[in-house]
């Protein structure tokens, strides 16, 4: 065990410097933060001097270099926008985006897995046909335009829901659905895909012809069997949903990671863009080593090898 | 059998019936929250961002400008409808020679802290801005200031390096008023949130990347403010921003696409206000690297090639004023000049006359998108027209931070899209726009930037405005750009809001009041 949470934090390490490294030579070629933080009719020295004082005059290795030295001691710079820490700036939108993350997670999960099941249990009937349908309008239906299309419904024509924006429970209804949309359908259609599998296992067929109540041989024998999949791809869209939803984030203004991040890269305020991607990595990481521990837990023969 | 089938579709059952319930008690809380009621006391403004910071003189962006004008004033400010100067905190000012301004102050203001308004607090706002440590990028406008004296408690001279005409117009646009002492006590980070300034709005509450409230500053100099709460809520996307908007939930918000100015105006509840902006549109036709553009000829063509008119009534629907200059009309300095007019007979003409078959010109046309009103459709629209005589039109569509870096850099296409503003004067047009060092028209010739360099340090105000309009002709008469129009600002009102629009594009919540 020891030595495999020493491999995964090395493993965890190299995630990260890499992620950081793309990012950091993607932001550099995607043009000169001077241009948009300074009025228009800033004289030419005026930029020059802004640039020497930010550092973008260096060359880009000597750049890279310090930014590292600095990274590794959690010091990602100022915002160049509100000159605020980039990490505490970062950190500070995490508890919204969590909140919502987690929303979006549980209520997937609560109403795919039964839908999963139900459609593989009752393959190609009615329900197993609306199942399957949901799941592919789920899928298929843009988190854009699902949002816009809730909010213009419940807010502006009916008026139940706030249209956006943070606070309270009432808040967080809209941007859940739109969220969970995506992972409901993902969730549904392989929990139905592996329970299908299992269930043609020759000791669910043994399960079942000597009594036991098919409840029991579905939730028992045939879900915990199914689950190391399931659990593979609930831990993979938590880590894109713990990152920040940019774009339910935007169309809902929920003043989370996803839409700071999307802001700063418009504004291309590089220090949070860094920080956040560094976030990022960092949660996607620990999520699959979580995951990792997980499958252990679920099937003890990955625990042994 | 058919009992256990049903369990699984119970369970779904249960899962769909509590988000209803939740769906209706969402119900309730937005009633109680009202949107319709006349007679409120508070007003929700929706806008794109935060603000930067809420110190003032520190960052240029309409953005935070709009913001924190509700919280500090300006020495002068803009007459709301033409754009020329009026008293605020300041009640006089005259310049003593061409280097120094003396300016006299209000007696009876204090700050939201009770702490006075004075001549000291006007200088160390300017010195605020000419300390690079406070890194403001108000910097470059207010480098040619030599220093500031406090000459009595109301009575401040800035004394300036250079001779600087257009210091009143600064003042106007760029500095506002805030506490030294606060600033000094809580230190930059701390005061950057606990703004103290003169205006009629306190800071009650700001919750990055969600919402700004303001609270009513009852000892306001000019009188209690009618409405007693404010909130900047921050709303990026646009059409959730329309839905909020439809929804009762804001009050107010600018910048309606003209392709959605329906589903305002066919809301009972809601009203369209509109002004023409001092902001203008342009076609750049760039001379700064080899082709066809660099003859002038050629650039006559096409602005003979380009009907503005049409432009304005197919893609704007109306919503803009056409220019035919330099300025519009609002600029102080503003001189008519000649209207090329739509004429493709003569574009071809001169095009031949300059050597060109326009069968065999290919160009370029770069533009952002969304940045200014129908941006990207109106570079298709000018495409199809200039195909129209021939000319071969590529349109490339930009995000606005590369639009903007490929424009500096001297990157961007035969053609670019742009817009300059706000603007109220001749100079802060023209000289950021057509000198050497300035790449925001494409266009730079030697004889107009002679001229340029003449007019800007002229102090007599009428022999400044004829050197302004000479350049005004001579930059007509060498075509250096296609003038567009001057854009519309179009706002979203409450039908019960009183609001009326501005040149300078402030929301003043003072000035509000509800029906």
């Amino acid at each position: 065990m020891v030595e495999f949470i020493i491999k995964r934090t090395i493993q965890m390490i190299v995630v990260i410097f890499l992620a950081l490294t793309a990012v950091f030579f993607l932001l550099r070629l995607s043009g000169d933060p001077a241009t948009l933080f300074l009025p228009p009719d800033a004289p030419k020295d005026q930029i020059a001097q802004y640039r020497e004082m930010l550092g973008f005059d260096r060359p880009l290795y000597v750049q890279y270099g310090d930014f590292l030295l600095k990274a590794i001691q959690g010091d990602f710079g100022e915002s160049l926008r509100s000159h605020e820490d980039a990490l505490s700036v970062v950190l500070g939108r995490v508890p919204a985006t969590f909140q919502l993350a987690f929303a979006a997670l549980g209520l997937s999960i609560l109403i795919a897995i039964p839908i999963g099941i139900l459609s593989a249990y009752k393959r190609n009937t009615f329900y197993d046909r609306i199942g399957v349908g949901l799941t592919v309008l789920g899928q298929a239906i843009p988190s854009f335009w699902l949002g816009l299309l809730l909010i213009f419904f419940f807010a502006a024509v009916f008026h139940l829901l706030p249209s956006g924006g943070g606070g309270t429970i009432y808040h967080m209804i809209l941007p859940t659905i739109t969220l969970a949309a995506y992972s409901v359908a993902r969730f549904a259609r392989f929990t139905r895909s592996t329970m299908l599998d299992v269930l043609k296992k020759d000791y669910i067929r043994t399960a079942k012809a000597s009594g036991v109540p098919m409840m029991r041989v579905l939730f028992k024998y045939a879900l915990k069997n199914s689950l190391i999949p399931i659990i593979t791809l609930v831990a993979l869209d938590l880590g894109v949903l713990l990152g920040g939803a940019v774009i339910t984030e935007v169309v809902f203004s929920w003043p989370g990671v996803g839409r700071l991040l999307m802001q700063s890269l418009l504004n291309r305020d590089f220090p949070i863009v860094l920080a956040g991607v560094f976030f990022i990595a960092v949660v996607y990481s620990i999520i699959n080593f979580i995951a990792d521990i997980a499958y252990a837990y679920v099937n003890p023969q990955i625990r042994v090898k | 059998m058919h009992k256990k089938m049903l369990l699984p579709f119970l369970m779904l059952l249960v899962i769909f019936t509590t988000a209803c319930t939740a769906g209706t008690a969402g119900d309730e809380e937005s009633k109680s929250s009202g949107g319709k009621s006349s007679k409120k006391n508070n007003v929700v403004i929706g806008i794109e961002a935060d603000a930067a910071t809420l110190l003032a003189n520190t960052d240029v962006n309409y953005i935070t400008d709009v913001q924190i004008r509700n919280i500090y004033d300006p020495l002068i400010k803009r007459n709301p409808e033409t754009g020329g100067f009026e008293p605020a905190l300041a009640t006089e000012w005259k310049n003593i020679d061409e280097y120094t301004w003396e300016i006299t102050l209000r007696k009876d203001v204090k700050f939201q802290n009770g702490d006075p308004f004075n001549a000291e607090a006007v200088k160390f706002n300017i010195d605020y801005i000419l300390d690079k440590k406070n890194n403001s990028t108000y910097l470059s406008r207010w480098a040619d200031i030599k220093e500031v004296k406090v000459i009595a408690d109301d009575k401040v001279q800035i004394i300036t390096s250079k001779p600087f005409p257009t210091m009143i117009a600064r003042i106007a646009d760029d500095l506002l008023i805030m506490d030294p002492g606060n600033v000094k006590k809580l230190g930059l980070e701390e005061a950057a949130k606990n703004p103290v300034g003169t205006g009629p709005y306190k800071v009650k509450e700001w919750v990055r990347d969600d919402h700004l409230t303001l609270i009513a500053n009852d000892d306001y100099w000019k009188g209690k403010p009618s409405i007693k709460e404010a909130t900047f809520r921050y709303i990026p996307e646009f059409s959730s921003r329309l839905s909020a908007f439809l929804s009762g939930e804001i009050d107010l918000f600018k910048n309606i696409p003209v392709d959605s100015l329906d589903n305002v105006k066919n809301n009972e509840n809601s009203k369209v206000e509109s002004i023409g902006s001092s902001r203008v549109n342009y076609l750049a036709l760039n001379t700064l690297h080899k082709g066809p553009l660099q003859n002038q000829k050629v650039r006559q063509a096409i602005n003979y090639a380009v009907d503005v008119d049409e432009l304005l009534k197919t893609v704007l629907n109306g919503n803009g004023t056409k220019m035919t200059g330099p300025l519009s009309k609002i600029n102080a300095d503003y001189v008519e000049t000649k209207d090329y007019g739509y004429n493709p007979d003569k574009a071809k003409e001169l095009l031949k006359e300059a050597g060109y078959d326009p069968k065999d010109l290919k160009l370029t046309l770069d533009t952002p998108n969304g940045r200014y009103p129908m941006d990207s459709q109106v570079a298709q629209a000018i495409a199809a027209q200039l195909k129209r005589i021939g000319i071969d039109v590529k349109v490339q569509v930009n995000e606005w931070g590369n639009h903007l870096t490929k424009i500096q850099q001297r990157k961007a296409g035969d053609m670019f899209i742009l817009g300059w503003g706000p603007t109220f004067d001749a100079q802060s047009t023209i000289q950021n726009l057509f000198m050497k060092d300035a790449p925001y028209s494409g266009f730079y010739d030697s004889e107009v930037e002679k001229a340029i360099q003449k007019a800007i340090p002229i102090f007599n105000q009428d022999k400044r405005k004829q050197a302004f309009g000479e350049i005004q002709q001579l930059l007509v008469d060498q075509a250096a750009w296609v003038p567009l129009w001057q854009q519309a600002d179009l706002y979203a009102v409450n039908k019960n809001l009183d609001f009326k629009p501005k040149v300078d594009e402030s929301m003043q919540v003072f000035d509000m009041g509800w029906k």
